[in-house]
């Protein structure tokens, strides 16, 4: 049992850890891939612009230095890295008797890096290491909290935001890279597929399994249904699915589409889903941008933001 | 080392003493200093962490400053400050010396802070209840009944152990005569606990070594001791009853402490939003439905708790809670309505309700106090402006103040406007010369104006914790100790002997 404000905060530390991590890596790999000039260079642009989500183009104008400068700094831009930093860290204020002073710690100094008044200088002398640190104190807190927070409910809610915002990403990710929109040849290049699976910082645990023989189809398979892999959709569905099942066992809702049912059903269906079964993969991306967004939407109803006159006493 | 010696340090780290006239190294001035006696020698208990203070190198105190502020900051131990183009936090200064307080002197301050917090909580029963006091003309009536702070809806109501006030911070100063005595009481929502609990941590760290030879009275039960006071304010027949701490929200100057005492007492830190009354009874919204509150130490102030019993604007409230407190469903820490027994001019009766109902003398006393409010002691006051420090009675935090020998003659004379227009709202004392403490300024250590505030715990049984929160006016010559005004705080040494 938990205040369900608490439990509201740390499911969203856990979206914007998340989302900060994956913005930071894939700046860092877009900026690394990009120091060439080659076809390589303009798919990775291409496709790292499509995954943040960049409608406007107003990203995809700017030389690509200028353009992940705003990735990571621009404050006005909801889904920048240091947007993300200051909310998870305004979250994890809020509920600071809930998480351990050693995960409180690696974020509090993480944040105070990234906003101090020297940042954006030592981004421009020194980007990657900028980028690989953001990346690397992340992993310091998630191993802190790991370590350190009662694997009980609040650690339930911190790692559904986790695993539900990184589906989430993959997703577009992939979409980016396969999906109904995009042309056939739009990552035709070896380089460029490596650089998407560093993006998705699956490059080493992919050549384990596939050897350097990267195929696109290979490399969506992997992505999407890898049952060992912490990034695939299907492990971080199977890992939804985990959590929600711990935390529905307290929870007195019943009755309705629980999320936990909802998270079972996803994780059933990339269970048994087959990439030649004539759907193309936009068809199971759309599936998982959708059924993630229902599972957010159950998780607030369930837990956080339910009518309190189903909830009184008798 | 003596008092105002000059000290200068060579290069090969050799320390050289000058006996010369006082220098600028170190001079404690007229007032009572911690650390030297008037003749500049070290006084027994501040002689330990004397020698260690002059044995290491500016180079190493300024390192351990640095490392303190970075611990404070990493903790986020810190306010915000909003500038014009980005906030910025900011930590609270803290100074790296520890204040010493030997056994013998504590012994008086525990208790008369003991016998003081007793009184005012029969005075708090009494004028709630029979108004004796008041019938025997010892306290005047329309000063309590007419205060902002009495709260009328308190009439009556039963308060387990008539403990009204169960968390109080009393700000103690030490004149230039060497006695302490009371300069506040604060009984509604004191804060500054978490920065004694704060600087006792680091100062461990900055002076392992004297601390351990030390002999120090440790401070680190005060969350479990607040947590069983508060346990003890609730209904019997709660086995065990739901604490949580009431906060008004993460952008309040104080959240950080309130977080932090929730935590360590491992109760729920809730807002206003997370409660809801429904009969009378006071339920947090969990993750798993609704769940029962027996006890709620609020560090929201008395107007903003409860939307339909006090101010209606209040978005930071429960609405009706102070119903459900009426009905005896839930009690709230404070209680409300102890405000009026912390008003500036009622201090000037403290040491009689001691008298009054505990037959004893004040062991602390008062500050001498003029209150406007009678005639013949405004006249004094105005013709005296130029000595006196003259206070709002409802003001707090430094603010609404004349400190008289500091201000300018226009300054004096737009104040005595303000008093000779409202002077029931002005109470004045004579110019204190707060005693000094030796603080790292700059890299040189120098005396700087400190009080005291210890923290009292009343459920039950009373229990005083053995330390404090000193705090320092870190501008050379100030006697403003207030965070709000550029006040610094340090730890607080209570030794179980006297350092012979």
């Amino acid at each position: 049992m938990m205040l369900a404000r608490v439990a509201d905060s740390l499911y969203w530390i856990g979206r914007y850890i998340e989302r900060a991590e994956h913005m930071s890596r894939l700046s860092d790999v877009m900026l690394n891939a990009t120091l060439d000039q080659n076809d390589a260079a303009v798919q990775v642009a291409r496709v790292a612009l499509a995954a943040v989500g960049d409608p406007e183009n107003h990203l995809a104008d700017k030389a690509h230095l200028e353009a992940v400068q705003a990735m990571i700094f621009d404050r006005d831009d909801s889904g920048s890295v240091v947007t993300s930093l200051a909310r998870a860290r305004e979250n994890a204020r809020q509920v600071r008797d809930q998480i351990t002073t050693e995960t409180w710690e690696r974020l509090n100094m993480l944040y105070l890096r990234v906003t101090d008044s020297y940042a954006e200088i030592e981004f421009s002398q020194a980007s990657s290491s900028f980028l690989h640190n953001i990346v690397a104190d992340l992993h310091l807190f998630k191993g802190a909290a790991d370590a350190t927070m009662s694997h009980g409910e609040g650690w339930g809610f911190l790692m559904l935001g986790v695993y539900l915002e990184r589906a989430q990403l993959i997703a577009r990710l992939l979409d980016a890279c396969f999906g109904d929109k995009v042309e056939r040849d739009h990552l035709s290049d070896h380089l460029a597929q490596m650089a998407v699976l560093r993006m998705a910082c699956a490059l080493e645990p992919y050549l384990r399994a596939y050897t350097a023989d990267i195929q696109p189809r290979y490399l969506l398979e992997f992505l999407l249904f890898d049952q060992e892999f912490p990034r695939s959709i299907r492990f971080t569905t199977a890992r939804i699915e985990e959590h929600l099942t711990k935390l529905s066992r307290h929870a007195e809702a019943t009755g309705r589409a629980g999320p936990e049912r909802l998270a079972g059903r996803l994780s059933a269906r990339l269970e048994f889903a087959d990439m030649d079964e004539g759907q193309g993969p936009g068809a199971i991306l759309g599936a998982v941008a959708a059924e993630c967004s229902r599972i957010h939407l159950a998780i607030y109803e369930t837990f956080v933001a339910y009518p309190l006159e189903q909830r009184l006493p008798a | 080392m003596r008092s105002g010696d000059r000290v200068t340090r060579e290069e090969d780290g050799s320390v050289e003493v000058e006996d010369s006239a006082p220098g600028p190294f170190y001079l404690p001035g007229r007032s009572y200093d911690e650390m030297f006696e008037a003749d500049g020698g070290v006084r027994a208990h501040y002689a330990a962490m004397h020698m260690r203070m002059t044995t290491l190198e500016p180079t190493e105190l300024a390192n351990r400053q640095r490392t303190l502020e970075q611990s404070f900051l990493l903790q986020g131990i810190t306010f915000t400050v909003y500038g014009r183009e980005a906030t910025t936090e900011r930590i609270i200064p803290t100074d790296l010396f520890p204040r010493i307080i030997p056994a013998s002197e504590w012994a008086k301050i525990e208790a008369g802070l003991i016998q003081r917090v007793k009184a005012l909580n029969l005075f708090l029963a009494d004028i709630y209840g029979d108004r004796k006091i008041l019938a025997d003309g010892i306290v005047p009536r329309d000063l309590i009944l007419g205060a902002p702070s009495y709260r009328r809806e308190m009439i009556g109501l039963y308060v387990p152990h008539n403990s009204y006030v169960n968390v109080c911070g009393s700000d103690l100063i030490r004149g230039e005569d060497g006695v302490f005595s009371v300069l506040e009481d604060n009984l509604r929502v004191p804060s500054g606990v978490s920065y004694m609990l704060a600087n006792r941590d680091a100062a461990k760290r900055t002076f392992p070594g004297t601390y351990r030879t030390a002999g120090v009275r440790s401070v680190e039960r005060y969350p479990d001791l607040l947590l069983s006071t508060l346990k003890s304010m609730a209904a019997d027949w709660r086995p065990d009853p739901q604490v949580v701490v009431m906060t008004p929200g993460v952008y309040n100057s104080a959240y950080y402490e309130h977080a932090y005492l929730a935590r360590l007492m491992g109760a729920p830190l809730v807002e206003g939003r997370d409660l809801v009354v429904h009969d009378n009874m006071v339920y947090m919204r969990t993750t798993v439905g609704l769940r029962r509150v027996d006890v709620i130490y609020r560090r929201v102030d008395d107007d903003f708790i409860d939307p339909l019993s006090f101010r209606r604007d209040s978005g930071l409230g429960v609405a009706g809670l102070f119903n459900a407190y009426r009905a005896g469903n839930v009690v709230i820490a404070n209680a409300p309505g102890t405000g009026v027994a912390d008003d500036k001019a009622v201090y000037a009766y403290v040491p009689e309700i001691i008298r009054y109902y505990l037959g004893e003398d004040a062991i602390l006393p008062n500050i001498e106090t003029f209150l406007c409010r009678e005639p013949a002691q405004l006249s004094y006051v105005l013709a005296n402006l130029d000595k006196l420090v003259v206070k709002a009675v409802g003001a707090s935090g430094g603010y609404g103040m004349l400190i008289g020998p500091h201000a300018s003659q226009a300054e004096r004379d737009e104040f005595a406007q303000q008093l000779k227009a409202d002077p029931a709202n002005y109470i004045a004392q004579p110019t204190i010369q707060l005693s000094t403490a030796p603080c790292l300024v700059d890299g040189a250590i120098e005396p700087r104006h400190v009080d005291l505030r210890p923290f009292i715990l009343a459920g039950q049984k009373m229990i005083v914790t053995p330390g404090a929160l000193t705090r320092v006016a870190l501008k050379r010559g100030s006697l403003v100790v207030n965070s709000s005004q550029g006040g610094g705080s340090k730890d607080t040494w209570v030794l179980t002997g006297d350092g012979n």
